[in-house]
């Protein structure tokens, strides 16, 4: 049966196009435009994700997300790294500096570029960048050394080569850059320097605390999740009023969590979400009138059909059967072929080196799925009422 | 003909995309294995440990020298001066710096030039007090007591010739050849006579019997002032050279000849320590940590930079009273965070990169089991 079902949903190209078509274009437009919401949702986290050789990050209890980072004092690092499971700890200095790009040049014509700076630890060099380019990594050890990203680079200085020794000054301090590194796009475009703490934090103006966080590497074979809760409890505070609980004095979250947090901040704070949804929605709702048009004025036309069939003693169930089928098949090839071009152009505009923000979790097309189900449930729910409360008789009138 | 690209081929394009998307999405789940930091940072070498920065000091801690006097310097000491091996071609305050000095070998001279002159003066003075009480003692003069004799011979002479003719008088006022006037004159002549010879005595006797007492009392005085004014300019000279306070290194030399150091605290003109085969590490123990630390726990350091190389470090003291931290950001505004106790950790030099005031990431063991027992503080060390 199933293949008559089959048969009468080829049998009509046109009415067949048009629903896989309609379906096709659903999918794309929910899938692209959700991959495109949550990549330039992820780049809100690039810097977290970047900095991967720690395990837990250490806040300020108030942190919700990366930019937002208040100073701790140099006391805490000790603090933490006294925790049990916790197998080191260094400083971390993130800051926002004003880089004036034409050193010791006229002061009206200089230009300035705002850009982020990092302070790695001094021995150690957690968080350093991985990838880079131009350069060496014990550079960053030389005086007024910074590593720009490459991104930032082409920024800064676009249709330029990649050069190294450029002299540039931050808080009226030389910075030269020794190497250009590989960093993820962000989402505030600005340039990433990454450098020493110890020039780190001469490079933006001070305040009277300076560690923006601490990062944390975890004893083999501890759960990082537990060490969190572990360094959480030793640095709490007394309670305000006996019998309260202590009050939190560290914040410690594991990368993850850290990314989570920072993601649930933006989702919370920015309409990312709610303007990338409208556009996904209007794809469901566009998908939902042109497949389920198109699916009823076809079930319309083969209602002659299905009268016969039912005339020869069909039960309603097979009919039922043979709707969804279609429906589903339909359902199926427009899905396969909406998130299949959603992916090509995914990959198409990412390795052209375009700055578009692109990512396509699996729930991207769980999601895509279930609206697509969904879709062709509602056009087959509308036809297939019709063949029900067909009267075969009908088909032998005309 | 569209019969076969409806019924077969467009179901499987689809599939084919459906694969490539999900392809697409395995390999964006597709994460580079975690990194590890480019240099291992410090590791906690116990199952449960108090961290801390530790600065280096010498066994003695710093001793910051200054001057007992202000002025310009006029010298520094070269080592060859203190009986070093000498260092040709280097300043003698360079030289100095690195060596090992003893218990009060003298480093810097301020200008002692005007006390020089005033010790001159005062020596003078002296001698000159010594003189006048010499010349007291050494009364009367043998000269003036001939003079003196003389005078009473002649007194003498005098009287007796007044007395032989007053005496003929006498016995011619009878027989009326000697008038009265004449008798009456030389009578009155012999007792002129008479006066005179004891005035020529008494005379005689005060130059005998020398000086007057209290005259070489104040004289003697006098020297006593003049040896305590010599004293106190030599006190004062040497006052002016600034000396060892104790056997150790020369750590720093802030001095140079031609700089004016004044005597003000705080300044540092010359560090010296007592560097031996260990020095003490000062650890700074949160405020918050103290609970968890016990006195005698043994401890770890790395040296800054080279965090994969822990030396042991053997408990010496905790100093008893908790100071506010001074921030080790480097910078020169030192700012007040939290408080912090400070115990003091041995550890042995031998062969290591040690230097007074380097840096350290110290970890100290406050696991179970880890307390051994602990000497007393007083026969561990200084």
């Amino acid at each position: 049966m199933s293949w008559i079902a089959i048969k009468m949903l080829t049998g009509d190209r046109a009415k067949y196009l048009g629903i896989v078509a309609g379906i096709a274009f659903a999918a794309l437009l929910i899938a692209q435009q959700a991959s495109i919401a949550i990549g330039l949702l992820m780049r809100t986290t690039s810097h977290i994700q970047d900095i991967a050789d720690a395990d837990i990050w250490v806040m300020d209890p108030n942190i919700q997300f990366i930019d937002e980072l208040k100073p701790l004092t140099e006391n805490d690092l000790y603090r933490v790294r006294g925790v049990p499971g916790v197998a080191w700890a260094v400083r971390f200095y993130k800051g926002q500096g004003r880089l004036k790009l034409d050193i010791g040049g006229d002061k009206k014509k200089a230009k300035y570029q705002q850009s982020v700076v990092f302070g790695i630890d001094d021995a150690a060099l957690v968080g350093a960048p991985r990838e880079i380019v131009l350069g060496k990594l014990a550079d960053l050890r030389r005086p007024d050394a910074v590593m720009i990203d490459e991104n930032g680079y082409r920024y800064v200085w676009p249709n330029e080569p990649l050069a190294l020794g450029r002299e540039l000054e931050m808080n009226d301090r030389r910075v030269v850059i020794v190497g250009i590194c590989k960093a993820s796009e962000t989402f505030n475009t600005f340039p990433i320097f990454y450098c020493q703490y110890h020039q780190a934090i001469r490079y933006v103006p001070q305040e009277r605390k300076v560690m923006s966080a601490m990062l944390v590497g975890v004893e083999p074979g501890e759960d990082a999740e537990e060490v969190c809760r572990r360094i959480q409890e030793q640095t709490a505070l007394r309670p305000a009023k006996p019998g309260d609980p202590a009050r939190p004095g560290l914040k410690a979250m594991t990368n993850q969590q850290f990314i989570d947090s920072t993601l649930m901040y933006f989702v919370r704070r920015t309409g990312i979400v709610v303007n990338f949804g409208i556009t996904v929605s209007l794809g469901f709702f566009v998908g939902c009138a042109v497949a389920g048009q198109t699916f009823y004025s076809f079930t319309l036309e083969n209602l002659r059909q299905f009268g016969s069939l039912k005339a020869m003693g069909l039960t309603n169930r097979r009919i039922v059967g043979m709707v969804l089928t279609q429906a589903l098949l339909a359902g199926f090839i427009g899905y396969g072929l909406g998130v299949g071009g959603a992916a090509l152009f995914g990959k198409a505009m990412t390795s052209s080196g375009s700055r578009l923000a692109f990512l396509m979790p699996w729930q991207v097309l769980a999601a895509t799925a279930a609206a697509i189900f969904v879709i062709v449930l509602v056009a087959s729910l509308v036809s297939v009422i019709k063949v029900l409360v067909l009267e075969p008789a009908v088909v032998f009138r005309g | 003909m569209f019969n076969r690209f409806g019924k077969f081929v467009l179901p499987l394009f689809a599939l084919g995309m459906l694969g490539f998307a999900v392809y697409h999405v395995m390999q964006a789940y597709q994460k580079p294995p975690k990194p590890q930091p480019p240099m291992e940072p410090a590791r906690t070498p116990f199952s449960l440990a108090v961290a801390g920065a530790g600065i280096i000091e010498a066994r003695s801690q710093n001793i910051a020298l200054g001057s007992a006097l202000p002025g310009v310097v006029l010298k520094v000491w070269s080592p060859e001066e203190l009986g070093l091996p000498a260092q040709p071609g280097r300043t003698p305050w360079e030289a100095l710096i690195g060596r090992h000095v003893k218990q009060g070998d003298p480093l810097f001279r301020v200008d002692d030039r005007q006390l020089k002159s005033q010790l001159a003066f005062h020596r003078a003075n002296l001698k000159s007090a010594e003189a006048q009480l010499a010349k007291l003692d050494q009364m009367p003069r043998p000269e003036e007591l001939t003079v003196s004799k003389a005078k009473e011979e002649v007194a003498q002479a005098s009287m007796e010739l007044q007395r032989d003719v007053a005496e003929r008088d006498a016995k011619l006022i009878g027989s009326g050849s000697v008038n009265e006037e004449q008798y009456q004159q030389h009578r009155l002549s012999l007792r002129v006579a008479q006066r005179q010879l004891a005035q020529a005595k008494a005379d005689m006797a005060l130059v005998k019997a020398g000086s007057w007492e209290p005259d070489k009392a104040i004289a003697r005085a006098a020297v006593e002032l003049a040896k305590a004014q010599v004293l106190q300019d030599q006190t004062d000279i040497d006052r002016a050279v600034a000396r060892a306070p104790m056997d150790g290194m020369v750590l720093q030399v802030n001095v140079r000849p031609g700089e004016f150091v004044g005597a003000n605290p705080g300044q540092s003109l010359v560090v010296l320590g007592a560097i031996t085969d260990c020095v003490n590490v000062r650890v700074d123990i949160d405020e918050h940590d103290i609970p968890r630390y016990r006195p005698g726990a043994p401890g770890m350091a790395s040296f800054r930079g080279a965090p994969d190389q822990q030396y042991p470090l053997t408990f010496v003291r905790v100093e008893p009273y908790v100071i506010p931290k001074r921030s080790l950001t480097g910078d020169n505004t030192e700012r007040v965070d939290t408080r912090v106790l400070q115990a003091i950790y041995s550890l042995k030099t031998e062969g290591k990169p040690v230097y007074v005031g380097q840096q350290l990431d110290v970890f100290l063991d406050v696991s179970e089991g880890a307390n051994k027992p602990v000497a007393p503080p007083e026969s561990t060390g200084r």
